[in-house]
């Protein structure tokens, strides 16, 4: 018996860890793929985000993310403001992100820490950007579905990227009466701001 | 010449475009289900009664960021990496006898011990704390503050409050900056040599010292929000309650809940 569980403890410990590390592996080179396209100095600024914006668009869970963002207002709005705001919070995340790992385009960086956590099966990947004076750590959360992962957040010094959007739509959309089409505007509004900046 | 060699990549990359354009409409397809919305109410919600005056203070220490702390954080990142590192060793060591009584507050003991020898080997062996020693032993830097220990004795946060120059803050971590600066022992000692300017001139270079590792990360924030007010205070508080949990993994940061169901 006491065998029995110890092999069932062995399996279920192993079968953990090849799923982090497969998880780890396909991160890696996600991050390599973004990463890279800052290096290339041959590409121009807008090339270089639509590469960033579409491998975001791939590998993040965006629409999952949107609604979890827009919290009571996703239930109140209808359907073609539904489509437009997935849409645009789409690149509002891309451009988040690609604004942030612009900066850690010319730092090293390792993939340290892998945990599995069974019970939300999510794995938590800790990536390690080592700066001149010390360094950060960026985590990412992946969750696999239908043998594929993606990424649900990113944390950057225990601060959510997700947590920290939510809360700010949060506060925007209570001062619209939780309209989704108001926030669309918005969105856009500062979508095409933050897209000057970045091709610019 | 540029041209021709942005047009010779963006068809080269084309194949790779169109591929992954076909597949991120998998990741369109997500669900998420009414929980979802219940379950995160505690992040919505922080206490904001004078937000409107907040706001203002916000928008002040905004322009002074840009105007000031930021072009000054850019010019200290062009110093040697050794003076720059140096300068954080110090700072850090300066801080460690208060953070050993926060951990003895709150009951850290060993934490305490093992702050005490760092203070002592870096004040020593590391050249008045300049060459942080300690950590090639194992003796990492933790950080404690009486805000933190206030929190950890059960005294809730009370409201947000934007402090001028200082930035995002609440009550209780507001009561707890004001301890750290009357029980400082170097801020005393400063005192009490009628040296007063030392402790200006050890807030601003602190200041420039923290705001030089994350230039990159604010102006990602700021540049990319639709309300960058509500996206500092989440970040600030999210900063806090790790803080305040001793959080050195991420496994307890608060997981969105964003189930993936395809169909």
């Amino acid at each position: 018996m006491k065998l029995f569980s110890i092999i069932i403890f062995f399996i279920f410990f192993n079968t953990q860890q090849i799923s982090a590390n497969e998880a780890s592996n396909w991160l890696k080179k996600e991050i390599d793929i973004i990463l890279n396209s800052y290096k290339n100095t041959n590409m121009s600024k807008e090339t270089r985000f639509l590469i960033v914006e579409d491998t975001i668009n791939y590998n993040f869970a965006g629409a999952g993310i949107a609604k979890f963002v827009a919290g009571d207002s996703w239930v109140l709005a209808n359907k073609e403001n539904k489509k437009k705001y997935i849409k645009l919070f789409k690149r509002h995340l891309a451009l988040n992100i690609s604004s942030m790992m612009e900066g850690y385009s010319h730092q090293k960086y390792q993939l340290k820490n892998t945990d599995f956590d069974s019970h939300s099966k999510v794995s938590l990947i800790e990536m390690e950007i080592y700066h001149d004076n010390g360094s950060l750590t960026v985590t990412w959360r992946v969750k696999k579905s239908k043998e594929r992962y993606y990424i649900i957040d990113l944390l950057v010094a225990n601060i959510s990227l997700v947590i920290t959007k939510r809360s700010e739509f949060n506060s925007m959309l209570k001062n619209i009466n939780n309209s989704l089409e108001e926030l669309n505007i918005l969105l856009e509004r500062q979508n095409k701001i933050s897209y000057n900046k970045i091709i610019n | 010449m540029n041209y021709y060699k942005n047009i010779f990549f963006t068809l080269l990359l084309f194949p790779f475009i169109i591929n992954s354009s076909a597949y991120s409409s998998e990741s369109d397809k997500v669900n998420t289900n009414s929980d979802d919305f219940k379950t995160s109410v505690y992040e919505d919600e922080v206490y904001d009664p004078l937000e409107e005056f907040n706001r203002v203070i916000f928008g002040f220490n905004n322009v002074a960021d840009k105007v000031i702390l930021e072009p000054a954080a850019k010019g200290y990142k062009k110093l040697p990496s050794p003076i720059q590192l140096g300068i954080s060793n110090f700072l850090n060591n300066l801080k460690l006898p208060l953070v050993v009584v926060n951990q003895i507050l709150q009951g850290q003991f060993e934490n305490a011990s093992d702050s005490t020898g760092r203070f002592l080997i870096n004040s020593t062996a590391g050249v008045l704390g300049l060459i942080d020693v300690a950590e090639k032993i194992g003796l990492e830097q933790q950080q404690e503050d009486f805000g933190q220990t206030l929190a950890t004795w059960g005294i809730g946060d009370g409201f947000y409050i934007v402090l001028p120059i200082f930035g995002p803050s609440n009550i209780r971590d507001t009561a707890g900056m004001i301890l750290t600066y009357v029980t400082d022992p170097v801020n005393a000692y400063a005192i009490s040599e009628n040296e007063e300017w030392i402790l200006p001139a050890r807030t601003a270079t602190n200041a420039l010292d923290q705001r030089s590792r994350i230039i990159d990360e604010v102006n990602a924030l700021r540049n990319n929000s639709i309300d960058y007010y509500a996206a500092v205070r989440s970040s600030y508080y999210q900063n806090r309650k790790a803080a305040i949990l001793n959080i050195d993994d991420n496994s307890q940061t608060p997981l969105p809940l964003i189930s993936i169901e395809f169909e």
